[in-house]
């Protein structure tokens, strides 16, 4: 069952068409890749689902509803979040205060009157946050500030606040950039653990390839704007026009 | 968990509001350490202050200056302006220090809820209405001009707010003369007493100490009930939320929170604070005019007493409203060897006092303290905050 679906998204700058008509689905439970070169609109992809950008033309599906023109914290509380590429933390708030307040959009919407309600009496924020602190090894630097974290904490960090959403679909943009060899196989093996036990069905934007082929279910080729290959990495890897346009003719 | 929330590593210290109300209260150092780790600590310990308060700064003070042969003592009116203008910085930092949000326009706020108090007390003069009516008034005004200004961000807003709050001046001054009395101003304003007039306000509460006046106590009241209303709301969701819109705004929309509709909370509360201090300075001064009550000038000075006190915590920004009004106040009327009189020349003291405490300690009077505080204590002020005034537990 697919649980996101673009129907011909397209979004303009002026002259460029940065995405052009892509059509795919996500199925419900997967982790679905989506590659290409630089300027590709890989980003622009993942702008036009979350709300930040608005789609030239085109619509949006999630769980059956249309989210084309639904604000960025629409989105999120429809169920669908996003880790961003460079680390998008609250450097000078706890560990703790950084995934709390995900967890507390989660737990009582976009806006509440509850400007004289006790923080500490959110029971579920805390349990939430517990729980995520624990899934990507953080609990332990709860309170330490999170401007101190070392760079791959700080995107572990990242993709709890991400998490603590409690989204069934993730988007990951390019989770593993600037990492090192270590921190990259770790978070690989973080990911592949979350959507077990979470049930989440990611989307995951990424330059290595090595990852992409070790973790996706399906792939998605974009280049310039344009879809030029769908299918499982195998199909993707034997795609002639993939090789051509994007890996330059290279044998993988 | 920190309440502190400016600058560099070292900020997060551990409460140091203790000692800023230590060394005004003379507390004990030990009990404190445990009364200090309650949510409502802080409320205490601003209740001790303001019973010392005015003794401090008009009995002392006015010993020390006839010693000295120069007069430093305040006036006896001294201590409820003070209190005034900290009611309106504990809410202007909520959006200043914690929201990160830079209003030069918050005198639209402040005068309105005066004038609304005037001529609302030319009807009713009960000095509890007037400061209902005068903050309903500002509530009212700051939604759409919040609505308006907070669509932009950085300079823009300021620039927006400046905007707003210039028009209303100058309304206040021409085309509203039919209302605001224009360049008049309305004097002789006259709040009767408390309980249907049965207390005036201008009665001595202790004899010989005639700075404690019901005025005062009143002045008191309103201030516990703001630092009461201001620590719950740093306790709760919108204190976290707050401080992280002043850390990350895109983050917050992409927890799925909405930035536009939480600003505009944090811009109106703040709106409501001013405007509860505008109606108590009209009650106080009992004279208005559009140059005391919605010149940008008073914008601006809001924004310098937030600063100078400091930003990072609750009630930080009551010393730099202390600061401020004491210069305004006692220094201008100063008169030294040499130099003679100080008079006019105050805000360049005034400017002196702000460049150095801005340059010596960034993080405001409240930072000042609360190092030294810590290190009074023997703590490492390297440590993560445990406790503060402003805490969640």
């Amino acid at each position: 069952m697919s649980l996101l679906r673009t129907d011909g998204l397209t979004k303009q700058f002026g002259g460029l068409v940065a995405v052009d008509e892509v059509s795919f689905e996500v199925d419900s439970g997967e982790t679905r890749a989506v590659i290409g070169p630089n300027g590709a609109g890989k980003s622009t992809l993942i702008n036009c689902i979350t709300g930040a950008l608005e789609p030239t033309a085109g619509t949006v599906e999630f769980d059956g509803e249309d989210i084309t023109d639904l604000e960025p914290h629409e989105t999120v509380q429809a169920g669908v979040s996003k880790s961003f590429q460079t680390a998008s933390i609250f450097p000078e708030m706890t560990v703790r205060e950084n995934v709390e307040i995900a967890a507390l959009a989660s737990e009582h919407g976009s806006f509440s009157f509850d400007f004289l309600k006790r923080l500490s009496g959110f029971d579920a924020v805390h349990d939430t946050t517990d729980r995520m602190l624990e899934s990507v090894e953080l609990l332990g630097d709860a309170d330490v500030e999170a401007a101190s974290l070392p760079y791959g904490d700080k995107r572990r960090l990242e993709i709890a606040i991400a998490l603590a959403s409690e989204p069934d679909l993730l988007l990951m943009d390019e989770p593993t950039a600037g990492m090192s060899p270590d921190e990259t196989a770790a978070t690989v093996e973080l990911v592949e653990e979350l959507q077990d036990t979470l049930d989440l069905t990611i989307l995951i934007v990424e330059h290595d390839m090595e990852i992409i082929f070790q973790i996706a279910d399906r792939i998605l080729v974009l280049n310039r704007g344009q879809v030029i290959a769908d299918g499982t990495p195998e199909e993707v890897q034997e795609s002639e026009e993939v090789q051509e346009a994007y890996l330059g003719g290279v044998e993988l | 968990m920190s309440g502190d929330r400016s600058g560099d590593a070292t900020d997060a210290i551990p409460d140091g509001g203790t000692v800023t109300e230590e060394t005004a209260g003379g507390s004990g150092g030990s009990a404190l350490a445990g009364l200090r780790e309650r949510d409502d600590f802080v409320v205490v310990a601003m209740a001790a202050a303001l019973v010392v308060f005015p003794f401090l700064l008009i009995d002392i003070l006015g010993a020390v200056g006839d010693v000295i042969g120069i007069s430093i003592g305040g006036y006896t009116g001294l201590p409820s302006l003070v209190l005034i203008y900290g009611i309106i910085v504990i809410g202007f930092n909520l959006l200043l220090g914690y929201t990160g949000l830079l209003s030069f326009g918050h005198a639209a706020f402040f005068g309105s809820a005066a004038y609304s108090a005037a001529l609302f007390s030319q009807v009713v003069p009960s000095p509890i209405l007037m400061v209902i009516v005068g903050t309903i008034v500002a509530t009212l005004l700051a939604w759409p001009i919040g609505f308006v200004s907070i669509r932009r961000s950085g300079v823009y807003f300021a620039v927006l707010t400046l905007t707003f709050g210039q028009a209303l001046y100058f309304w206040a001054l021409g085309p509203g003369s039919w209302l605001t009395n224009g360049d008049n101003g309305f004097s002789g304003i006259e709040a009767h007493g408390l309980f249907l007039g049965a207390i005036p306000l201008d009665a001595q509460l202790i004899p010989v100490f005639d700075s404690y006046t019901v005025m005062y106590a009143f002045t008191a009241v309103v201030m516990l009930i703001a630092v009461w209303v201001g620590n719950r709301i740093i306790n709760s969701p919108y204190g976290l939320i707050f401080e992280a819109l002043g850390e990350n705004e895109e983050r917050v929309e992409f927890v799925g929170l909405n930035v536009f509709r939480y600003k505009l909370m944090a811009f109106i509360i703040s709106a409501v604070f001013a405007g509860v201090g505008g109606a108590m300075f009209v009650i106080h001064e009992q004279y208005i005019h559009p140059t005391t009550a919605l010149y940008w000038i008073q914008s601006g000075d809001f924004v310098i007493m937030t600063v100078l006190g400091g930003t990072g915590s609750l009630v930080g920004p009551v010393l730099g409203a202390l600061v401020f009004e004491y210069v305004a106040n006692v220094i201008s009327g100063v008169s030294l060897p040499m130099i003679g009189s100080i008079g006019s020349l105050w805000r360049f003291v005034l400017g002196a006092v702000f460049v150095f405490i801005v340059w010596v300690f960034p993080r405001g009077i409240y930072g000042a303290f609360s190092d030294l505080g810590s290190r009074l204590l023997g703590e490492d002020p390297e440590e993560p905050a445990v406790a503060d005034g402003g805490e969640r537990e």
